[in-house]
């Protein structure tokens, strides 16, 4: 299980609106990749795209070194979870999977392990009309995971899962990626892949903003800056501003300091006689990783 | 399995697991059946009770009308005639030599006739007519069991054919006379008038003989001919009107008992509609697409198992309503002779049990490619049923021409394969105006188009 997904400067165009413009990523197996951008970004036509469901202008996307079209089973090549909602909702959950084991010559029993896997076993004979949001979500994971697939491919997967559903997901994710599967998530929401992914390729506008492991784009947003917790505020923020660094005040207690190291504002201080409560190095979460990579990308345009 | 198989199986998995479309395919069989049983119940015929019609040698309808002036002999006998004139009053007026089992009307023959424009040619028991060549001198032999006709163009060189008739030792032998009358038929919006005008055959015969004496005839007007002989000297001219051959009503049974079958592939032109639309309306076709990539393959696994569908649906709904038809259309006067007993063993109704059922399938191949190219509900169902109703409707309403084109450029011609009789002007129902297989062949013609449409469409656009 080595398969990867290699997009290779793919562009498309619907009218004159181009929807993915010249975009080139791998997507490595082993681990969790998020595909992160704002709604309208290119996620979900990259991925129909990866389909074959949508013809490119220019470029190639290649599964495993090949294109989708010549996989011989491609539910054993690929698992895809483009929308919870393609289901018809006259036909119960397992015949829904009955229908794509046919397509691909599966055992039925794959029916029963997957719909195992994301827990669903209990409504197999239920019509998914009756279904939440959350179960279509999990009941299409249950379809991408049929084949067996080494790569695994979901769009928005936890979009209507319940707090414990998000939680299994993220298990869920992480235990695929474990086992040496590619596992490629698209969300809107930077938030959702917190934790899971430990990979994130980033696209604005159909353009590639960032294509790097989350702990570098953690400390790429984090930059030099340190946090600073003290009673005596203002003091403090005159005295480091004097002493030639940028500071802002983040709370009433609180402020963040850039241009000088940690050891010479801990010794400045305590030159000063100012106490403070604590003083760290100011840790970004994701959420504002992505907010920074994103903004930079609106002013470059 | 391979990969076609595959997707067969799992399109067939997807039609069979949405109930609503099983309950529709079944209420299309049940809807069949109670319209066709309703339409059976309100109709009435009384084509027997028509002079014209009699029960021929094997039950079938025959118009027996006919001149006769004959003797009675038994044992071997020789007739030689010379047709020295004929009228030209009808393309297939007949004037000759004839054997015949009795004077009732539709009993055995053998004949040898001249006709003003078809030659000279060998008839007997009104489904045998063959052309024998040419020669206005006659002679019939019959020589233990065989017949056989002879025919000269001077009276010298004969040539010579057998006939096969079947007949008993005892016959009424002599000179006969027929001409068919003309049928005018006028079409107007939703009824035809049917009429026919009398024609009066003429023929003048000399050198008669039987068995080389010359014979004492008596004329007989079989059925409802009219006519007389009148002899002067060595010469007789009999004059006589009507024809001897099949003579079926237009109506056909087959036909009458399937009425229902309209509904039934309308049903089918929505289901077929929906196993498309609901697919593409919700994103489902992707998925479709994503578990077997090659469209074409997908596009004909479809029209493999709705067609498949479509044909047993219509062959069940077909079968049940002709077998509880059948009854009801006994009790109001579809008998013989005018209407042989059908039953679902003859060779003719089974071929238009299945054409129907071809063509059911047809519809529904077409309607899934159409549903392809437009994905919308709506447009296909209505635009689907509109190309299969309308023909019929506009098509009672125009001249027998005008209709029969519209029946040969129009799917609902394909109605046509309901009928086991061959076309005919006299019915008011269009479909009456084209054969079941030309009916089909283009209906076939639209499915197969519009699949190639669709999969051109379906290979080249975004899913």
């Amino acid at each position: 299980m080595s398969s990867t997904i290699e997009v290779r400067g793919v562009h498309k165009r619907y009218g004159s609106t181009v929807a993915v413009d010249d975009l080139t990523f791998t997507v490595q197996p082993g681990r969790v990749t998020g595909f992160v951008g704002p709604n309208g970004s290119g996620k979900s036509t990259t991925m129909r795209l990866i389909l074959g469901l949508d013809a490119a202008d220019a470029g190639t996307a290649t599964i495993g070194g090949r294109p989708f079209r010549s996989l011989p089973l491609p539910l054993t090549g690929i698992g895809a979870l483009l929308d919870a909602s393609a289901v018809h909702p006259g036909r119960r959950a397992y015949d829904h999977l009955l229908w794509l084991a046919h397509s691909n010559g599966l055992p039925r029993r794959r029916i029963r392990e997957v719909l195992g896997l994301v827990g669903l076993d209990g409504v197999a004979g239920k019509r998914v009309g009756g279904f939440s949001l959350g179960m279509r979500q999990r009941l299409g994971i249950a379809a991408a995971m049929l084949g067996d697939p080494p790569v695994v491919m979901l769009d928005e997967p936890v979009n209507g899962l319940d707090p414990d559903g998000i939680v299994w997901f993220r298990d869920l994710a992480r235990r695929l990626a474990a086992e040496g599967r590619t596992v490629f998530v698209a969300s809107h929401l930077m938030g959702e892949l917190e934790g899971t992914a430990s990979h994130l390729i980033v696209i604005g506008r159909g353009r590639l903003i960032a294509d790097a492991a989350v702990a570098d784009l953690l400390d790429a947003a984090s930059g030099e800056r340190l946090e600073i917790r003290t009673a005596r505020r203002t003091e403090v923020m005159t005295m480091l501003a004097n002493a030639g660094a940028v500071v802002a005040a983040t709370g009433p207690d609180a402020l963040t300091v850039a241009g000088l190291g940690g050891e010479r504002v801990a010794r400045l201080l305590g030159d000063a006689g100012l106490e403070f409560a604590e003083l760290r190095r100011h840790r970004a979460t994701l959420e504002e990783a992505y907010m920074e990579l994103t903004r930079d990308a609106v002013t470059f345009r | 399995m391979t990969g076609f198989a595959r997707q067969v199986h799992a399109e067939w998995t997807k039609l069979r697991t949405v109930r609503r479309w099983v309950i529709a395919l079944g209420g299309a069989v049940i809807l069949s059946v109670l319209l066709s049983v309703f339409a059976a119940s309100a109709s009435r015929t009384d084509a027997n009770s028509d002079p014209r019609i009699v029960a021929g040698p094997d039950g079938g309808p025959v118009a027996d009308d006919v001149v006769f002036a004959h003797q009675r002999l038994t044992g071997d006998v020789t007739v030689t005639a010379h047709v020295v004139a004929q009228a030209d009053s009808h393309e297939w007026a007949a004037a000759g030599i004839m054997a015949k089992d009795g004077t009732t009307g539709g009993s055995r023959y053998a004949a040898i006739a001249v006709t003003p424009r078809h030659g000279t040619r060998l008839l007997a028991d009104f489904t045998h007519d063959e052309l024998a060549g040419s020669g206005s001198w006659l002679r019939l032999v019959r020589s233990g069991p065989t017949v056989t006709g002879f025919w000269s163009a001077d009276g010298r060189t004969w040539q010579q054919s057998g006939i096969p008739a079947r007949l008993p030792a005892t016959v009424e032998i002599g000179l006969f006379v027929t001409s068919p009358p003309r049928v005018v038929v006028e079409r107007g919006p939703g009824s035809t008038a049917m009429g026919e005008l009398r024609t009066e055959g003429r023929a003048v015969f000399d050198a008669v003989s039987i068995n080389g004496t010359t014979p004492r005839l008596r004329v007989t007007t079989v059925g409802t001919s009219e006519g007389m002989m009148s002899q002067s000297g060595g010469t007789a001219t009999v004059t006589g009107s009507g024809a001897m051959g099949p003579n079926p009503p237009p109506d056909d049974v087959v036909q009458v008992s399937l009425f229902g079958m309209l509904a039934g592939v309308l049903v089918l032109v929505a289901v077929g509609t929906l196993f498309l639309t609901s697919e593409t309306r919700r994103g489902l076709l992707r998925t479709t697409l994503t578990a077997n990539p090659h469209r074409g393959r997908v596009l004909a696994a479809k029209a493999v198992v709705l067609g498949g569908v479509a044909f047993g649906v219509a062959l069940a709904a077909g079968v049940t309503a002709f077998a509880a038809a059948q009854p009801l259309l006994r009790d109001r006067g579809w008998t013989p002779p005018a209407f042989p007993y059908a039953g679902l063993s003859d060779p003719p109704v089974w071929r238009a049990l299945l054409m129907t059922a071809a063509f059911a399938a047809a519809v529904a191949v077409f309607t899934l490619a159409v549903a392809t190219i437009t994905r919308h509900s709506a447009a296909t169902i209505a635009g689907v049923a509109a190309l299969l109703v309308l023909p019929l409707i506009v098509g009672s309403a125009v001249p027998h021409r005008a209709a029969q084109v519209l029946m040969l450029v129009t799917p609902a011609g394909g109605f046509a394969t309901q009928r086991v009789k061959p076309p005919t002007e006299a019915l008011v129902d269009p479909t009456a105006t084209v054969s079941g297989g030309w009916g089909l062949a283009v209906a076939v013609l639209y499915a197969a188009a519009a699949l190639a449409g669709a999969g051109y469409v379906l290979r080249r656009r975004d899913a």
